[in-house]
């Protein structure tokens, strides 16, 4: 509970401090870039491209070596669909995770999962931060991020359920709304055990929200930023991007840049990228204009 | 009495923190810092740095480089809702309320910094514009400022030296700096003493006045020179040497 008070909305809040996820430790003004690798066949975005282990195993390489600097596994598309059970999620996510932390000791590797045994499954095999995308539907969750002492996203999706989609969502203020859940769920993360300079919060763009709620949530994120928990941003490719700029989904990655270096400039901390070179070249960018980095290579005019 | 001299270019890249994350032209720091170490062996009662500015005049011996002219984010301090950063030691803090030097005296400063030198010192600007005798004239004066003065000539040569050179091509550049440098090597003072200021101004080439106050101090001794670097890697001239009298 280091570090965590109570903040005006009576839950905790916190001075920016560092992120520590497995070995590592972030400072606030290093921003993270999360890789999507889904071990899926049928997610929203390139589906089945990962779904092979090889291809995924060298997606992972690539995700490196253009600068992400945590893989978020995941088994179970966020849309409706066929059901995954906890054994096959296990199946698909867990030898993988192995691979993936034999090939890289020091990887920081996220779980997107919502159900705790998958979830143990996956810290026994070395995650170091579970992705709840669905909003503690399984409180368990929490638990289980205390007792591998990894990390724990606190996210917001309304009245939603796992893996199913918003009809007709309203709220007062999208944005109160989502303050109100997420820092409920650090609340509890932390009584649960789970160690506060592990805990991120994410408003989850397009979970439980309509495009107009995701793009006030966008123009507000310095409200999220301002309780002092690193915030994810987890709007890659999505719907929100989509229908914005009537653009398909291979056709989202300027809008979803767009929304990277806003979010980054109020002070998100970590993104959840498909494209991670990219990601990562918006996010220097920011960076460095905020002053947290220095240029690479500044010559122009110097000479 | 000077003691030792040496000149040295000016350019902001040789401030370490104004590259960013890539280190430019190291070589040309190690050239640099060389050469003050010569003046630093040479144990100055003073040491002497000389460059060009807006007009002629000294400046506070406490000077230092103006790095928020060149990159504003390296002087910002954060703001009381930003994360801490760069960390303010004590030292940089008091560091920060020294007065800001023209570039040319403040590169000097940075240099002295850097080589640890805590003595005496004096920055001394020259008119850009000075005339060859005004220059010589002011280099004997310098030279008076101790029994031990050591002389620290800050410049450079054309800044015209190639299509992507800050001043673009000019073909008399070459030239202009290969006699400069021919002068260096030689030891030729006289040469230094009596370049054409209007060339040395078309040619973007600054170092000139430093350059002659320097040839005014040390001349009629003879010196013995060392040429460190030599080279236009960026389209300027950059010209590292030292020079002790005999």
């Amino acid at each position: 509970m280091d570090g965590a008070v109570a903040g005006d909305r009576g839950q905790p809040t916190r001075t920016p401090g560092p992120l520590r996820l497995g070995g590592r430790e972030f400072a606030p003004g290093q921003p993270l870039v999360m890789a999507i690798v889904n071990r899926t066949p049928d997610s929203f975005y390139r589906p089945g491209v990962t779904w092979d282990q090889v291809a995924a195993m060298d997606m992972v390489h690539v995700a490196v070596a253009d600068g992400a600097d945590i893989v978020d596994i995941g088994g179970v598309p966020a849309k409706p669909g066929p059901e995954v059970t906890v054994a096959e999620e296990i199946r698909r996510v867990v030898p993988f995770i192995e691979r993936v932390r034999a090939a890289y000791p020091d990887l920081v590797i996220s779980v997107d999962t919502w159900r705790h045994e998958p979830a143990r499954a996956m810290c026994a095999a070395g995650a170091d931060l579970i992705n709840d995308t669905w909003s503690a539907w399984d409180p368990e969750l929490a638990e289980v991020a205390a007792e591998f002492e990894v990390g724990l996203v606190c996210s917001h999706i309304g009245p939603l359920t796992p893996r199913t989609r918003p009809h007709r969502p309203a709220y007062a203020d999208v944005v109160a709304d989502v303050l109100d859940r997420v820092l409920l769920l650090t609340e509890r993360a932390l009584k649960a055990g789970v160690d506060a300079d592990r805990i991120v919060i994410d408003p989850t763009h397009d979970f439980g929200k309509n495009t107009w709620q995701s793009l006030e949530l966008t123009r507000r994120l310095a409200e999220l930023t301002a309780t002092g928990w690193p915030v994810l941003v987890s709007g890659s490719h999505k719907d929100f991007v989509g229908e914005t700029l009537g653009a398909s989904l291979d056709d989202r990655l300027a809008g979803t840049l767009a929304t990277t270096a806003l979010c980054a400039w109020l002070g998100a901390r970590l993104f959840r990228a498909h494209d991670v070179r990219e990601t990562r070249q918006a996010l220097d960018m920011i960076a460095t204009v905020k002053g947290d980095r220095p240029p690479a290579r500044a010559v122009r005019g110097l000479a | 009495m000077i003691v030792a001299a040496a000149l040295c270019p000016c350019p902001p890249l040789l401030a370490r923190e104004l590259t960013g994350h890539e280190e430019v032209l190291p070589e040309l720091r190690d050239a640099c810092a060389a050469a003050v170490a010569r003046l630093l062996a040479a144990e100055p009662d003073v040491l002497v740095v000389v460059g060009p500015d807006d007009q002629t005049g000294t400046w506070p011996a406490d000077g230092r480089l103006d790095f928020g002219a060149y990159a504003p984010a390296l002087a910002r301090r954060p703001a009381a809702s930003e994360a801490p950063w760069p960390a303010q030691s004590t030292a940089a803090a008091a560091a920060a309320r020294r007065p800001l030097l023209p570039l040319s005296l403040g590169m000097g400063a940075l240099l002295l910094d850097e080589a640890g030198y805590a003595g005496p010192r004096a920055f001394q600007g020259i008119d850009a514009a000075a005339t060859p005798d005004e220059c010589r004239t002011l280099g004997r004066r310098l030279a008076a400022t101790a029994p031990r003065t050591a002389l620290l000539a800050m410049g450079d040569g054309s800044a015209r030296r190639s299509t992507s050179a800050p001043g673009y091509l000019d073909e008399r550049a070459a030239p202009f700096d290969l006699t400069v440098e021919r002068a260096v090597r030689e030891g030729d003072l006289a040469a230094l003493a009596s370049l054409d200021p209007a060339l040395a101004a078309d040619l973007l080439a600054i170092g000139r006045p430093a350059w002659q106050a320097l040839a005014g101090a040390i001349m009629p001794s003879r010196v013995e020179t060392d040429v460190l670097y030599c080279d236009a890697p960026l389209g300027v001239s950059y010209l590292v040497a030292t020079l002790t009298p005999q």
